[in-house]
């Protein structure tokens, strides 16, 4: 089992720590202000190219700046204590347990979840199981 | 980043003057003229002398038709002379990158621009006169020079653009075929008026597929050692990332351009980092 990952960008964070406006850092790229904007938002998966280029101008490897994040974390995050309560009681899990999802890695999921539970936790969470999670393809 | 690369090299101007041939062949076909006119006179005075069986006009009378036609002759040399030697001093053309200027004019400077996009043929004429002082003449003729001449009232209709008096007219119909081709090429300033306004629904587009149609090329993968040093087919790895054998194969041939998504999967089933699967040429 494996988490589904999003891409997160700290373009945003570097690029205002270089003193570039959007507008700018688009223009040493060689894309439009649109696409840094869709991009620090998070909502677009760029190409590997422009990846590269945007990882050189800012000048930090392209894991800092595109970092990959559980989809889970980000919903636990945004959920309030008492809502995360209703859905580890609804799911049969303890709070602790439920709020370890937002720390473990692809291994510690396989091991101390199954499947069945990870569904029910999905639901529990207004979401589809494919929403939040793979499963791993057998060799 | 290198900013964008100008799409064709700079033509440089090509600026030209004319040969005093020019004025020679004025002067000549000027004195020919006068010659003519002045040979039909006296031939028909004398006809008329005859005709009429009237007295031979007395010496004085003479005096005054020799003169009165020899004076006015040696002005018009005179100033003729003048006036083509001018001509030819102030006759410029110029071949720019989008439009050909000529300056020319003896009292009034004239200033006229052609732009290359309004060019429908280019004549080179070379006549009995040019002949005999070794010159051409070209014109440019426009789309609008019929119009031109049909509207004009009396008086010789020139085209738009004349330039007389040329020893190689080659060299002005190769520069101007050089700036033809260079504009049907590439329709002038296009590309500034489509990238340059940052708020054009194109602008993602064309951006789009030009980064697509150079990208590829500058991606050098490792993919292969990596997945045959940890025994894995490419059909294997394409499982495990979920995409097409045919990707990994395009990819592998760096023939594809990944999404950043697509890069971290192979990385991850790969275990290594993205930089050390990946290289910008």
């Amino acid at each position: 089992m494996k988490f589904k990952k999003k891409i997160t960008s700290r373009i945003k964070q570097f690029r205002e720590g270089l003193d570039l406006s959007q507008l700018e850092l688009a223009k040493l790229v060689g894309v439009s202000r649109q696409t840094i904007y869709y991009l620090e938002r998070g909502s677009y998966n760029p190409s590997l190219t422009i990846s590269f280029k945007i990882s050189e101008i800012l000048e930090k490897p392209i894991d800092k700046i595109f970092y990959q994040e559980p989809v889970i974390k980000d919903i636990l995050e945004g959920k309030s204590l008492a809502e995360l309560k209703e859905v580890a009681e609804a799911a049969g899990i303890s709070l602790e347990k439920l709020a370890s999802l937002s720390e473990i890695d692809d291994e510690e999921l396989t091991s101390s979840f199954n499947e069945s539970l990870l569904v029910k936790i999905a639901i529990e969470l207004g979401m589809e199981f494919e929403d939040l999670f793979e499963k791993e393809v057998e060799n | 980043m290198e900013g964008k690369k100008k799409m064709s090299k700079h033509i440089q101007p090509y600026k030209g003057t004319i040969s005093r041939n020019y004025a020679k062949k004025q002067i000549f076909k000027t004195i020919i003229g006068y010659l003519l006119f002045y040979a039909t006179w006296v031939v028909l005075s004398i006809w008329l002398i005859y005709f009429f069986e009237a007295p031979f006009p007395s010496d004085w009378l003479l005096w005054i038709i020799f003169y009165s036609v020899v004076i006015p002759f040696i002005v018009l040399l005179l100033s003729t002379i003048w006036y083509f030697y001018r001509y030819v001093n102030m006759f410029s053309y110029e071949i720019l990158e989008s439009d050909i200027v000529i300056q020319h004019g003896v009292f009034n400077r004239i200033r006229a621009t052609i732009p290359h996009s309004r060019i429908q043929n280019i004549n080179i004429t070379n006549g009995v006169f040019d002949r005999m002082f070794k010159i051409f003449t070209v014109k440019v003729e426009t789309a609008g020079s019929a119009a031109a001449a049909a509207g004009a009232k009396g008086g010789v209709v020139r085209p738009e653009g004349y330039i007389p008096g040329l020893i190689e007219p080659n060299i002005i119909e190769e520069k101007i075929k050089e700036r033809l081709i260079k504009y049907s090429a590439i329709p002038s300033g296009l590309d500034d008026k489509i990238f340059k306004p940052e708020e054009l629904a194109f602008d993602n587009f064309i951006s789009y597929i030009l980064s697509k149609m150079r990208e590829g090329e500058h991606l050098k993968t490792t993919i292969k050692e990596k997945r045959e040093n940890v025994n894995m087919t490419a059909a294997v790895l394409a499982e495990k990332v979920g995409v097409p054998v045919q990707t990994i194969n395009y990819l592998e041939e760096g023939k594809y351009n990944p999404s950043l998504a697509l890069a971290y999967k192979i990385a991850e089933v790969l275990k290594c980092k993205i930089e050390d699967l990946f290289k910008m040429a």
